[in-house]
């Protein structure tokens, strides 16, 4: 089957739930971040291709980021949301737990740092800023839309993209020091 | 792929929820509809379950290729509707497989499944696309308006089905022959272009591409506010 099909020639596409909208619409906006995120984090994992641990737990997330925006391809009172896995605790603990060990091995910081530094860390920061502009997005399109409750998987969803840019953050910083190189502090 | 709403690189609709498994069947019974399209009747593998509408991968002689479902999860096996595509590998082998021949089944796959709303369903299909929508009718679903564009009138299989359950069935022929009765000559969207009232539908969509592209472009312009589902088969 063809990858094209031409039902987005005009501006609209279709969310899971069917309905057409333009593809301005900043649910598409939101879900396109994410996919964008996804995909520097494809990049990060190709740049850290011999560490194969550190490939894999991105694997698990970029897996865990494609299952958040299918909720965000989803009207939330659509029916079609009792089709699409929650993203759980497990995943958000995956994150926490990861995020303690990289940390213990780490120095503590006492200042703003420069994002960079080695090739990976600054990958890693790169998807830190764009982790938070999902954030920022999906909070907008959730609150918005859902102005009465927002529901338990939406929350879920919330903290899994918190705690995304906390990882990536002492990710940025592992990758530094595996590689031997010093966070660079802010000075003024 | 089912519900091919595009999240950047991924077609969504090939799994979120269900378990998919690998299971093995056997062919029990093939029959001609017409000259090009046959049903097959295939074991239905323990502990298989499935929603109308969705499909699996069937795989013979190393060939795999995904097809819906017609028959209704109650139903003792699996039915599917199948053309005979000139030259296709899989389509020619399940033509001519002997009875008892295995295959083995993939999933079940797919969102295409229907989803009750206040507004109308319309469901448009064409050929082999009609599978699904069998699968729903023969589960209860009623009430939908059907349009089932083939070239001639031996292609409207099922047709007895769908004048019992749906609320307006509609053939659409595109050949020159003698019209059926309450049959539309002309294609599916040029039905929907000069005969559907104008509204907001639950529009489900399932066949070849060039009417889904071209059903979805008209329904953005004459429908707003519908829901479209699409199944693309090629
Ligand atoms: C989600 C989905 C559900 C499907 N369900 C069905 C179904 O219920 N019944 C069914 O017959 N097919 C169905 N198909 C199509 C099926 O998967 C195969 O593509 C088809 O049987 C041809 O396979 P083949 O190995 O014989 O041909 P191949 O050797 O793969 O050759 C493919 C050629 O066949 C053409 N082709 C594919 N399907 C058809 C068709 N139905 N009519 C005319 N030409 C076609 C393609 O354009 C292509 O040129 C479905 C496809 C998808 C993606």
């Amino acid at each position: 089957m063809k990858i094209y099909t031409g039902t987005g020639d005009k501006g609209k596409t279709s969310l899971f739930s069917g309905d057409r909208i333009s593809k301005a619409d900043a649910q598409i906006d939101a879900y396109g971040d994410l996919d964008e995120l996804n995909s520097i984090l494809g990049a990060l994992a190709a740049h850290l291709a011999t560490e194969e641990k550190r490939v894999a737990e991105l694997q698990q997330i970029q897996s865990d980021l494609l299952q958040a925006g299918a909720w965000l391809a989803t009207r939330p009172d659509s029916s079609a949301t009792d089709s699409l896995r929650e993203v759980t605790t497990d995943q958000i603990h995956f994150l926490e737990n990861a995020i303690d060990r990289y940390e213990k091995e780490l120095p503590q910081l006492n200042a703003f740092i420069l994002p960079g530094g080695h090739i990976t860390a600054a990958w890693a920061h790169l998807a830190r800023t764009v982790c938070r502009r999902c954030e920022r997005k999906a909070v907008s399109l959730i609150t918005q839309s859902m102005k009465s409750q927002v529901t338990e998987p939406y929350q879920h969803l919330l903290v899994y993209l918190n705690r995304l840019s906390d990882y990536l953050f002492v990710l940025a910083r592992h990758c530094n020091r595996i590689h031997g190189i010093a966070d660079k502090p802010w000075k003024l | 792929m089912a519900l091919p709403i595009n999240l950047g690189n991924c077609k969504v609709g090939s799994n979120l929820k269900t378990k998919v498994a690998t299971h093995s069947a056997v062919l029990l019974k093939r029959k001609w509809l017409s000259h090009k399209s046959f049903e097959i009747m295939i074991s239905s593998p323990p502990g298989f379950q499935f929603e109308p509408g969705q499909r699996v991968g069937l795989s013979m002689g190393g060939h795999t290729r995904d097809y819906s479902i017609v028959s209704a999860p109650q139903e003792a096996e699996l039915i599917f509707c199948i053309r005979s595509v000139a030259g296709g590998k899989l389509s020619t082998l399940l033509s001519v497989a002997d009875m008892g021949a295995p295959v083995s089944v993939y999933g079940p796959h797919g969102y295409f499944t229907f989803r009750s709303t206040t507004r109308s369903a319309v469901f448009v299909a064409t050929g082999t696309g009609i599978a699904p929508f069998c699968s729903m009718t023969r589960s209860g679903i009623s009430n939908f308006t059907l349009l089932h564009g083939v070239r001639r009138q031996e292609d409207l299989y099922y047709a007895n089905q769908f004048q019992q359950n749906a609320h307006e069935y509609v053939p659409c022929l595109t050949a020159a022959d003698p019209l059926p009765q309450k049959a539309f000559k002309g294609k599916v969207t040029a039905y929907l272009e000069r005969h559907l009232p104008s509204g907001a539908y639950d529009f489900y969509l399932c066949g070849r591409q060039e009417m889904i592209r071209d059903a979805t472009l008209l329904i953005d312009e004459r429908f707003p506010d519908s829901l479209v589902y699409t199944e693309i088969f090629y």
